[in-house]
C-alpha cells in the first residue's frame, strides 16, 4: 500500500519525511511523471500541494518568496497584478506545474534564451533532507555569495536528493509589449540567421527554429518593440511575417506531448543544431517535430504516436550521438521498454556522491537515475 | 615537508621552497591574514595539477588554489604544512569560437584578456570586476565573482557553461557541459561561488556576449546618502533594469577623483553612475525616466557622458575607488554585505550611526543596483585602531544579515567572515553545506579553513570575530 502524505507546512513536512516508510516518491502537480527513470515501487508519496502561497512578495525590490507547492501559473498571477513576473515560460506552466516541481527538472521554454532557467532566477532555496533535515541557502536578496548555494544542486535532482520546501525567485518586470515574427528557414540556414540576430543587439527575449521557422519574440515598449522588428526585417532578410503568440503554444505542445509520444530534450552546442534535425528527420521522418532554442543549443524532440522501435530507436541513437560529442539528453516521455538514460556524463561518480551523502539509504526517488546511480 | 614527491612530477624549477619567494604567496588582497605556505606548486598542464594534488592525496597534504591573489576575504590563504598550488602557469585561451559564442581558457587566465580576445568578433565576457586587468577565470569561478554590469547581466555562474576540475583525490572531470542543458544535478552551479574548496579549476568555458549597440551613462550628483539611496530604490521600483547603477559618498567621491580625476563633483554629498544599454530606443526611453527619477529626488547636478572616452573616465574613478581609498587612510577594510534594495538609504544611515560610535570613518562605493554594499572601514594601524576597526567592519556584514541580506554578494566568506556564518545560517544548513563539501572532498584537504566556522578560531558561540593575538601576530595560523 502506498501511503499518501500531504504535509500542510514546512514542519509537518519535515515531519512527514523523518517519520515516513522507508521509499518516498516525491510529487507535485504530477505534470513530469514521465521524466527520467520510472521509480521502482515506494512505500509513501509526499505531495508539496499543501505546500502553497506566497510567503514574502516585495514588489520594489524584485523578489518573491513562494512555498514550492504552489503552481507557477498562479504565481505569474499575483505577479501580474504588480506588473511584474517570472521571466520563465517552461510549457508544464499552464498545466499547473508547481515551482519545486520546475526547479526538480530543470525544466525551460524558449525564454531561456535571453533569460535562462529556474536556475538562474532562484536566490533562496528551503530543502528537507532524507533525514527530515531543514536546510536553506542564499537568501532574499539577488547577489549573495555566502556559503554554497545548494539550490543549484537540487536543480534537475528529479526528486532523489530531497524536497524542495520554498524557494525565493528574482522577478522581471512586464514588458509593456510583446511581438513575435516568423521565417520560413531549413535547419542550416535558421541557425544563420540566428546568430546574425543574435550579433545586431537586437535582444529578442526568445529566438527559436521551430519546425521550419525562425520565430524571434520581442518584448519591451511598444515602440521600442515595433523597431527591433523593423530592424530586424531591414538588416536578416525578406519573408518575415509577424505572428499571433499561439505559436508558442505550439512550440509548448513539442514538449508537452501526448500519450504514445517520446518526447526528449539534448543539450549541444548551438551549432549543433542542423546536425540534429536533420539526424531526427532522417530517423523518425514525419512523425518528428523539433523546436530548438537556437542561440543556446537546447532542443526538444516530439515524436508522435507510431512505430515504438522507430522511437526507441531514434531516442537511443540520437542520444549516443549527442553523449559523444558531449551533448546530453533527458527523457521526458517515452515507453516503458527504453531505457531512461544513455551513456552517464563525466561527473557521474561525483552525482553518486552527492546523493550518497544527502540521501545515505536511497529514500527518496528510487529508480530516478538508473542505471547511473 | 619533503619536496621531492613534487619535484618529481614537476621538475625543480616549478617547485618553490625557498622562504623568499614562499613569502610572496603568504596572503591575498586581505592582507592582515598572512600564513607562509610551506612549499607553493607551479603547474603548467591540467596533469601536473592532477599529479600534484594525487601527491598531496597520497600524502594528507592540504593544498589551496590561487589564481592572482587578488580576493578580499583570505580564500587564496595559504595552510600552514600545506602548499599553494598556483594556476598561473596555466594561462592560454585555448580556443575562442564565435560561433557558437563562447570561449576555452585555462584558469590562469585573466578576465580582462578574455574580452581582448573575443573583441575581434564584436564578442565579450560580460562579469567585469574591478580587478579585472589582473584577477584570474578560476578565480572568478571560486568566488563566483561579479562586478559593475552584472545588475543587467548575472554574475560568473550565469556566463560559464563548463568546467574542467580536479578533485581532491586527483581525478580530472568535467562539470557542465557544451549547453545550459544537461542531466543531472547542476553540480557545475554548486561549484562556482564554492571558494576553492571544491576542487581545482583547471579549464573553463565561457560563455560570450554581443557588444551592445547603444551605451548610455550618466553621473548623478545628491545632496545626501539617502537621497541617491531612495532614487535607486525607484528606479528598481519602475522595472527599470540598467546595465549598472553604483554609488559613492563624498569620502570615495574625494578619494577616487584625487586618483584619477574623473570630473566628479568632490563636494556633493553621493553620486549615482547609472548606465544602461541594448536597444536604442528602450536605452533612449528609460535613459530619460531614470533622469526624471534623478531630479525627483533632488539631484544637484547630472552628468551625461557625451562620447566613449567621457564614460570611460567615468569608470576609470569608480574601478580606482577601492585603491583610491590608500589616499585617504593608510590603512582600510573592504565589506561585501548585501541587503534588499528597499533598505539601502536604511542601511547607510545606520552604518553611519555605527561608524560614529566607533570613531572610525567609513567610505561607501558599491554596487547598488544589487544592494551590494563596499563600506571602507577607514582607520590607522599606528594609531592602534585596527581591532576597532575590525570590529565596526564585522558589525557592519552582520548588520546587512539581520536587515534580511548577505555577508558577501561577491568576495566570499573565505576565512575573513567564517565566524560570522552562524549569523546567517543555522547548523543544519551549515551541516548541510558540509556533507556537499565531503562528496566532493572526503579527507578535507582542499581549501580547508574556510567558509566554515571552526570552534578552535571562532569560540564555541557563534558571535563577533575576534582573532587570536598570535594569530594577528603572524605566530599562529588558521587551518
Ligand atoms: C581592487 C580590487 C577590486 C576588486 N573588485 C571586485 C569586484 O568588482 N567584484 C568581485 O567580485 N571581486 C572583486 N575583487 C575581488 C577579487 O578580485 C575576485 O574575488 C577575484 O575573482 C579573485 O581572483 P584571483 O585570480 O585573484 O583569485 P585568488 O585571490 O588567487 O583566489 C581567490 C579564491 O579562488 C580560489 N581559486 C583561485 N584559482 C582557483 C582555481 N583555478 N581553482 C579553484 N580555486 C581557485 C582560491 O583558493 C581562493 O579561494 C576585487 C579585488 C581587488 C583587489
Amino acid at each position: 500500500m502506498v501511503t499518501h502524505l500531504r504535509p500542510a507546512n514546512l514542519a509537518e513536512l519535515s515531519e512527514a519525511v523523518r517519520e515516513g516508510p522507508q521509499r518516498l516518491l516525491i510529487a507535485g502537480a504530477g505534470t513530469a511523471t514521465g521524466w527520467g527513470g520510472t521509480p521502482t515501487e515506494v512505500d509513501a508519496v509526499v505531495d508539496t500541494t499543501g505546500l502553497d502561497g506566497v510567503i514574502d512578495y516585495q514588489p520594489a525590490d524584485m523578489t518573491v518568496a513562494v512555498r514550492a507547492g504552489m503552481p507557477m501559473a498562479d504565481l505569474q498571477k499575483v505577479l501580474a497584478e504588480h506588473g511584474q513576473r517570472v521571466a520563465f515560460d517552461a510549457a508544464r506552466i499552464p498545466l499547473g506545474a508547481t515551482v519545486g516541481g520546475l526547479v526538480a527538472t530543470a525544466d525551460g521554454g524558449p525564454a531561456r534564451h535571453a533569460y535562462g532557467t529556474l536556475r538562474d532566477m532562484v536566490i533562496g532555496i528551503t530543502v528537507v533532507l532524507a533525514d527530515g533535515t531543514v536546510a536553506r541557502s542564499g537568501g532574499r536578496v539577488i547577489k549573495n555569495v555566502a556559503g554554497y548555494d545548494l539550490a543549484k544542486l537540487f536543480h534537475g535532482s528529479l526528486g532523489t536528493l530531497g524536497v524542495i520546501a520554498e524557494v525565493v525567485l528574482r522577478v522581471y518586470p512586464l514588458p509593456k509589449a510583446t511581438r513575435t515574427v516568423a521565417v520560413e528557414r531549413p535547419p542550416d540556414e535558421g541557425f544563420e540567421l540566428a546568430g546574425q540576430i543574435v550579433a545586431r543587439s537586437l535582444e529578442p527575449a526568445a529566438l527559436e527554429w521551430y519546425d521550419g521557422r525562425l520565430l524571434a519574440r520581442f518584448e519591451g515598449t511598444a515602440e521600442g518593440v515595433a523597431r527591433r522588428v523593423a530592424a530586424l526585417q531591414a538588416a536578416a532578410g525578406a519573408g518575415w511575417s509577424e505572428v499571433d503568440d499561439a505559436v508558442w503554444d505550439e512550440v509548448a505542445g513539442v514538449a508537452l506531448g501526448a500519450p504514445g509520444d517520446t518526447v526528449f530534450r539534448c543539450g549541444t552546442l548551438p551549432s549543433r543544431m542542423p546536425w540534429l534535425a536533420g539526424r531526427i528527420a532522417e530517423l523518425a521522418g514525419a512523425a518528428a517535430t523539433v523546436t530548438s532554442s537556437v542561440g543556446v543549443g537546447v532542443h526538444t524532440v516530439r515524436l508522435r504516436s507510431g512505430d515504438p522501435a522507430v522511437h526507441a530507436a531514434t531516442l537511443t541513437t540520437v542520444r549516443d550521438e549527442v553523449a559523444g560529442t558531449g551533448g546530453s539528453t533527458t527523457a521526458i516521455r517515452r515507453a516503458e521498454d527504453v531505457p531512461a538514460w544513455g551513456p552517464p556524463p563525466p561527473a557521474v561518480a561525483l552525482m553518486r556522491a552527492v546523493k550518497q551523502q544527502l540521501d545515505p539509504v536511497g529514500r527518496l526517488g528510487p529508480g530516478r537515475f538508473a542505471p547511473w546511480f | 615537508m619533503d619536496p621531492a614527491e613534487f619535484v618529481a612530477v614537476l621538475g625543480a624549477e616549478n617547485v618553490l621552497t625557498d622562504p623568499t619567494q614562499l613569502r610572496t604567496y603568504e596572503c591575498d588582497g586581505l592582507t592582515g591574514y598572512r600564513v607562509v605556505p610551506a612549499l607553493v606548486a607551479l603547474p603548467r598542464t591540467t596533469d601536473e595539477v592532477a599529479a600534484t594534488v594525487r601527491v598531496c592525496a597520497r600524502r594528507g597534504i592540504p593544498f589551496v588554489a590561487r589564481g592572482a591573489g587578488t580576493g578580499l576575504s583570505g580564500g587564496a590563504l595559504p595552510v600552514a604544512d600545506g602548499i599553494v598550488i598556483s594556476l598561473q602557469r596555466l594561462r592560454r585561451i585555448i580556443e575562442v569560437d564565435p560561433v557558437n559564442r563562447r570561449a576555452v581558457v585555462e584558469p590562469g587566465v585573466t578576465n580582462r584578456d578574455i574580452s581582448r580576445a573575443a573583441a575581434p568578433y564584436g564578442l565579450y565576457y560580460a562579469p567585469d570586476p574591478s580587478s579585472q586587468q589582473v584577477c584570474t577565470i578560476g578565480g572568478n569561478v571560486a568566488e563566483n565573482s561579479g562586478g559593475a554590469h552584472c545588475l543587467k547581466y548575472g554574475f560568473t555562474v550565469h556566463h560559464v557553461l563548463a568546467a574542467e576540475v580536479v578533485l581532491a583525490d586527483g581525478t580530472v572531470t568535467t562539470l557542465g557541459g557544451d549547453s545550459p542543458e544537461h542531466a543531472g544535478y547542476d553540480l557545475l552551479g554548486a561549484f562556482i561561488g564554492s571558494e576553492g574548496t571544491l576542487g581545482v579549476v583547471t579549464k573553463v568555458v565561457v560563455r560570450l556576449l554581443p557588444k551592445p549597440t547603444t551605451v548610455s551613462t550618466m553621473v548623478a550628483d545628491f545632496g545626501s546618502v539617502a537621497a541617491a539611496g531612495d532614487t535607486v530604490t525607484d528606479i528598481i521600483g519602475a522595472g527599470i533594469v540598467p546595465a549598472a547603477i553604483e554609488m559613492m559618498d563624498n569620502l570615495a567621491i574625494r578619494a577616487a577623483e584625487a586618483a584619477v580625476h574623473a570630473g566628479y563633483t568632490v563636494d556633493a554629498a553621493a553620486a549615482l553612475i547609472v548606465e544602461l544599454d541594448g536597444p536604442p530606443d528602450e536605452v533612449d526611453s528609460q535613459f530619460d525616466q531614470v533622469l526624471e527619477i534623478c531630479r525627483r529626488h533632488g539631484s544637484t547636478k547630472l552628468r551625461i557622458a557625451a562620447d566613449p572616452a567621457e564614460r570611460e573616465a567615468i569608470w576609470r574613478g569608480r574601478k580606482a575607488a577601492f585603491a583610491a581609498a590608500g589616499r585617504i587612510s593608510p590603512n582600510y577594510f573592504v565589506q561585501d554585505g548585501v541587503v534588499p534594495r528597499v533598505r539601502l538609504a536604511e542601511v547607510l544611515g545606520r552604518i553611519a550611526e555605527l561608524a560614529a560610535g566607533a570613531g572610525i570613518r567609513v567610505a561607501n562605493v558599491f554596487h547598488a543596483g544589487d544592494g551590494n554594499l563596499h563600506p571602507l572601514v577607514l582607520y590607522d594601524e599606528a594609531k592602534g585602531e585596527h581591532d576597532r576597526a575590525e570590529k565596526l567592519s564585522t558589525a557592519i556584514a552582520e548588520l546587512c544579515v539581520e536587515l534580511g541580506g548577505s555577508l558577501s554578494g561577491e568576495h566570499g566568506i573565505g576565512a575573513d567572515k567564517a565566524c560570522s556564518m552562524p549569523v546567517m545560517f543555522s547548523e543544519d544548513d551549515l551541516a548541510t553545506m558540509k556533507r556537499l563539501r565531503a562528496a566532493f572532498d572526503p579527507a578535507g584537504l582542499c581549501n580547508p579553513g574556510k567558509i566554515f566556522p571552526t570552534p578552535r578560531l571562532c569560540g564555541e558561540r557563534p558571535g563577533p570575530f575576534r582573532p587570536h593575538p598570535l594569530e594577528a601576530a603572524g605566530l599562529i595560523e588558521r587551518w
